[in-house]
């Protein structure tokens, strides 16, 4: 079928429509922690953690083909590194983020050596064991002097003082509508600083020869080293990497909440799946995917949390979850994602794409435009060669 | 002038010895054919060489040892393999494809689009398919990406692991032209395995028969099939 509209990228509708979408964006941005409720700030700010999370296990999975069951415990390591410098030496929270970054980088690249030997279901094992022996490790007894044992740290978020409300990053105040009590907007602005941080690393390394060099690995590990791709360098940084961004979204758990234990979800196996699932969702090996799911994912978590009491499910679907005595939202994402894995493996920004594509066509620039715009010389005397036998194999693996 | 020098080659996976102590060099500006069967260590003489498995002996490559470099240092210094069973990356472009082949390459992106175009120009195919998904293509499309973006590394020496491998014969014999001119205008040296034996010998310069591990033959095309047990033997025809 030929698509309705067809634009050019890079043409004037084309950047029509990235401005409307960074217009959009904005927008939502502004209006949440001006004029939304404070359980909807709440709700994305949680959102804003899971995308954090979720984007830096896609560079890792996504993008490099590595699967990671521990990325629950990287996520703890910037938890723990935060509560620890607040409530132990009294940092500021925020000028804890860099030192967590570095700890959970060097953590991640010494589990990444594993990596370079193994792959897919033993990987998953070696990382699962992370991820589960993380909160043991936090509650161990000889080191309860730092981390507060199964107990776990309090006070570890900002010290607000009441009568001088100015949270300052390193002299700057950019917060100066938060008036009263309210102070859901700050953690709102932190997570959006974060997860804007995490996005750009990821779209810097996607987008250019390293990122190349990551899809390789994942397609054809052995092409890749071929090609020169030095595996176990590249394999670790982007381990070492991925695991300290997905520091930074558990630093900010750390702020905003008032207690940190071992327990805590995000900080458990549970954890790691919720990032996985949130990615998967959202489309694997996308640079928005995991930023769509983990909208979705809270949407549907926060409107369903009070699915315990049939009568608050809609009509329509209430014989479908009505036996649940917990909220369904685990249940729901469950039969989401097996439908999902049918109709879009890609995600849900696999599926937007395959959707749009039927209607409006981008007609990509020329073959490397800018760089090759060069007059032709070198080809020389080589003849050209073009195979007269085989069928056109235009849309083959479509 | 010998451009790669490998002797008492051993090698294989784990505790099986596939290579028993091989020697094989390859001339600047020739074409060696290294022809066997199935499970004889064509692949296997490939990857020993380009560093992707563990390997004995020496390797000479210009005259420098490259016996214990990584698979990347040796894509530095001038070796490129096709890997077999063609290993594009289906879900980059056929452009970035040749950019990742392009990887090793410090001369900015100038002189790498300006030698874009150029393999471009030599598989037209290639070009009407730059924005395309590699997994999109059909198998000489694949073939011929294998190979244009192993050049994109600028090698001396070009390894060439049964490019003939689920392609119609028809679409062979023209791969195999390409290759040849490559050869001859380009001055590119070639290390091809087949098992196509017929086809592989027409343009070889020198060929090497290798049966399970061990190098049974060597010589010049016109050589080897001039003898007529090894031609019944091993050849086929």
């Amino acid at each position: 079928m030929k698509p309705l509209i067809s634009i050019k990228s890079g043409g004037p509708a084309s950047w029509a429509i990235r401005i409307a979408c960074a217009l959009a964006v904005g927008y939502i941005l502004l209006w949440i922690p001006t004029r939304g409720s404070n359980s909807l700030i709440d709700t994305a700010t949680t959102a804003l953690t899971l995308m954090g999370a979720a984007l830096s296990l896609n560079l890792l999975l996504g993008f490099t083909g590595q699967i990671s069951l521990g990325h629950s415990a990287f996520f703890g390591i910037g938890t723990y590194t935060t509560a620890i410098f607040v409530t132990r030496w009294g940092w500021s929270p925020l000028k804890t983020l860099p030192v967590a970054f570095v700890v959970a980088f060097v953590v991640g690249a010494v589990v990444s050596l594993p990596a370079l030997r193994i792959k897919g279901v033993y990987l998953a094992l070696v990382t699962l064991a992370l991820g589960v022996v993380f909160p043991q490790f936090i509650k161990w007894p000889k080191i309860a002097w730092l981390t507060g044992g199964a107990r776990g740290l309090n006070d570890t978020g900002f010290k607000f003082d009441k009568n001088n409300r100015t949270y300052e990053i390193f002299g700057w105040n950019p917060w100066g509508n938060l008036r009263g009590e309210n102070v859901k907007p700050f953690y709102f602005w932190i997570g959006i600083g974060i997860v804007a941080i995490i996005y750009l690393i990821c779209r810097g390394l996607v987008k250019s020869r390293v990122g190349r060099s990551l899809i390789a690995i994942r397609d054809n590990s052995t092409a890749a080293a071929v090609m020169g791709v030095n595996l176990a360098v590249t394999k670790g940084i982007v381990f070492g990497l991925s695991a300290a961004m997905c520091a930074l979204p558990g630093c900010l758990t750390a702020m905003k909440g008032s207690v940190v234990t071992p327990d805590t979800a995000l900080l458990t196996v549970v954890g790691s799946i919720t990032f996985l699932i949130v990615m998967v969702v959202g489309g694997a090996g996308s640079l928005w995917g995991p930023i769509i799911g983990a909208v979705v994912f809270e949407l549907i978590t926060e409107k369903t949390s009070d699915w315990v009491d049939p009568d608050k499910i809609p009509s329509l679907i209430r014989p479908i979850f009505s036996w649940s005595d917990t909220a369904p939202a685990g249940g729901i994402f469950a039969l989401a994602l097996v439908v999902l894995m049918f109709v879009a493996p890609l995600g849900l920004v696999g599926l937007w794409k395959q959707t749009i594509a039927r209607v409006v066509s981008v007609v990509p620039r020329p073959a490397g435009s800018g760089t090759l715009d060069a007059p032709e010389s070198s080809a020389g005397g080589i003849p050209t060669w073009r195979p007269q036998q085989e069928p056109p194999a235009g849309d083959e693996a479509e | 002038m010998t451009l790669l020098r490998a002797q008492g080659l051993t090698a294989g996976y784990g505790p099986v010895t596939v290579l028993h102590e091989i020697d094989i060099e390859v001339n600047e500006g020739e074409i060696v054919v290294v022809l066997g069967a199935n499970g004889a260590g064509k692949t296997t003489t490939m990857r020993a060489i380009s560093g992707t498995i563990p390997r004995h002996g020496t390797i000479e490559f210009q005259g420098h040892s490259i016996q214990k470099a990584a698979a990347d240092a040796i894509v530095r210094a001038g070796v490129a393999q096709v890997p077999q069973g063609r290993g594009t990356f289906p879900e980059l472009s056929v452009q970035d494809n040749l950019l990742a082949g392009a990887y090793v390459r410090r001369d900015g992106s100038k002189a790498i689009g300006d030698d874009i175009r150029k393999w471009f120009s030599v598989f037209p195919r290639l070009e009407e398919r730059a924005t395309q998904r590699a997994g999109s293509l059909s198998g000489g499309e694949q073939q011929m990406l294998a190979i244009a973006r192993a050049l994109m590394s600028r090698p001396k020496l070009l390894l060439c692991d049964e490019p003939s491998m689920g392609l119609a014969p028809l679409i062979t014999q023209e791969l195999f032209n390409v290759i040849g001119r490559l050869n001859r205008e380009e001055g590119l040296s070639v290390l091809l395995v087949e098992q196509n034996a017929n086809l592989a010998m027409h343009m070889a310069s020198r060929v090497y028969l290798l049966e399970t591990g061990v190098i049974v033959a060597s010589g010049s095309a016109a050589e080897l099939s001039a003898d007529d047990s090894i031609r019944k033997a091993y050849l086929g025809f």
